[in-house]
């Protein structure tokens, strides 16, 4: 195969010097074309679906504490094991008691899948991204600590939280039958086709 | 007291330049945020507007460090050498009819001495640091200016060969008020040679191989902070003014315009220089550097025989035509 680095001028291209006056055409079109600069403490983002922000344990609206189980499930999964669970069993019941439920968010990578396998939907990567500080300690969450992210988060949402549900504790692509019972939920048209929850690859090959 | 006028002329001049200078880094930040499809500078002022003096003042009070193994007195005199040889050219630019400082009759001769002379900062700086990096900008820098000097000399020998002069003042006069006066015209290898070979002697894009951010950090400035840095920018800027004026007056008829603004004379004095000035810096959002070699090829076996030819072919003329 012959590559052809230079292409072939005429005389007169190479005295007018063709190629540079597109690109300075080039430069001076861009100049009265719209700036792409977002302003960002003035005019925010808009999130898209699945983004992945702060931490947040969900608080269960019928015993206000977390609905972590202690399965353990997300501290296995954690690429970068930033989750740390202490717990407990219950001498009478027998059920996990969770003792403290920590994240260290500075090493998380934010890749979700704490979200996705957790069988109860307890933990969630919320749409709050301006949590940077001063100090390492405030960024270390606790389990008040991430309770206290998801009524941020909540109030953020307004009344939109009693159905908010993402891409993570829905997985698409999964037949109902074989998600955990917590994971059924009740997904938005969109992201349906022929009542199938689909993902995005599905959807640009429609 | 014609020594006092003369100084208070003098320091109008000084603010009205300072001042061009600081907005000339705030138009050219903006031209260049919005050809990059950003917006430059938004957050002081309106706009941005008052970035140029938050700069100013930010640089001022900035510590000036000197390098332990540095030629401290070199290195401290360098960055004013630059700026004053910049400065004392602007003496002998006529903004408009009788708007000059000093109407002398070697004012193309002495503008080409003193941006030789300012390269002598850049190349003292380059030596006094005492870095690697700032030698090397420094060593280039020298060979650049050498190459370029001789081809810019040599293009606006036509200019002085038509107008019979080497009086800035008369060099408008005689190309006059018309639109077909202008040497342009007549001299456009003479004009297509002095913008090339002005652009390399202000060390700007695609000529930027004393500085050369990428490659040898700033070169010849890395080892300056502060007011002294701050100094060689203001130097550049001035030399962009003055090289952009000396085109404007020997090629695009100075303050002459299509109508006379009589209540701000130099109005198209100034009109030419910032379209040279934009030119500049769109040149400087569109071009990748040159490499050394083609830097060095470009200036002696291109513009020089062209300069030469040039001079050839006006004197010819002018010998056949009286």
């Amino acid at each position: 195969m012959k590559i052809q680095y230079k292409p072939k001028r005429n005389l007169l291209q190479t005295i007018l010097h063709s190629e540079i006056m597109q690109g300075m055409a080039f430069t001076l079109r861009m100049l009265f074309s719209k700036p792409i600069t977002r302003q960002y403490p003035q005019e925010k983002p808009d999130i898209k679906l699945g983004f992945r922000g702060q931490h947040a344990l969900v608080r269960d609206e019928e015993t206000g504490q977390s609905k972590c189980v202690a399965c353990m499930r997300c501290v296995t999964v954690c690429p970068s094991r930033c989750i740390h669970i202490r717990f407990h069993e219950d001498e009478d019941t027998g059920s996990r008691v969770v003792d403290s439920y920590d994240i260290e968010a500075l090493r998380c990578v934010y890749c979700g899948f704490c979200v996705e396998v957790c069988p109860v939907n307890a933990v969630v990567l919320t749409e709050m991204y301006e949590y940077a500080a001063y100090d390492r300690e405030s960024i270390f969450f606790n389990q008040e600590r991430l309770l206290a992210n998801w009524d941020a988060f909540a109030e953020m949402k307004g009344a939109a939280i009693k159905n908010y549900v993402n891409p993570f504790w829905r997985p698409r692509g999964i037949p109902e039958s074989r998600l955990p019972a917590a994971k059924r939920l009740d997904v938005p048209e969109e992201w349906t086709i022929e009542g199938q929850v689909v993902g995005n690859l599905v959807k640009r090959e429609q | 007291m014609h020594v006092l006028i003369i100084l208070i002329e003098i320091l109008v001049l000084f603010a009205v330049i300072m001042l061009h200078v600081a907005y000339a880094t705030y138009f050219e930040r903006k031209i260049i945020g919005h050809m990059q499809v950003r917006m430059g500078p938004m957050r002081i002022g309106w706009h941005g507007l008052l970035q140029p003096i938050a700069d100013g003042i930010k640089s001022f009070f900035k510590e000036d460090i000197v390098p332990e193994q540095a030629d401290v007195v070199t290195f401290r005199a360098a960055p004013i050498i630059c700026l004053t040889a910049m400065l004392t050219s602007l003496a002998v630019l006529p903004f408009a009819k009788g708007w000059v400082l000093a109407n002398i009759n070697i004012g193309l001769l002495f503008l080409f001495a003193m941006s030789s002379l300012s390269s002598y900062g850049v190349i003292l700086a380059g030596w006094a640091s005492n870095s690697k990096y700032t030698f090397l900008g420094g060593l280039r820098s020298m060979a650049q200016v050498i190459s370029y000097e001789v081809a810019m000399g040599l293009s606006l020998v036509g200019v002085m060969m038509l107008s019979g002069t080497l009086n800035l003042t008369k060099i408008v006069e005689v190309q006059g008020g018309s639109f077909g006066g202008m040497y342009i015209f007549p001299q456009i290898i003479a004009f297509f040679v002095f913008f090339i070979a002005m652009l390399a002697e202000t060390n700007r894009v695609p000529f930027d191989l004393p500085e050369a951010e990428t490659e040898l950090v700033s070169g010849y400035a890395t080892e300056y902070s502060g007011m002294r840095y701050a100094i060689f920018f203001m130097a550049e800027y001035i030399g962009m003014m003055v090289m952009a004026s000396i085109g404007t007056i020997c090629f695009l008829g100075g303050w002459n315009g299509p109508f006379e603004v009589t209540i701000f004379p130099p109005f198209w004095f100034v009109v030419k220089v910032y379209a040279f000035m934009f030119v500049f810096i769109w040149i400087r959002a569109t071009l990748p550097r040159y490499r050394y070699d083609q830097l060095m090829t470009i200036g002696w076996k291109l513009l020089i025989p062209l300069a030469l030819g040039n001079i050839v072919l006006t004197g010819f003329i002018k010998a056949f035509t009286g």
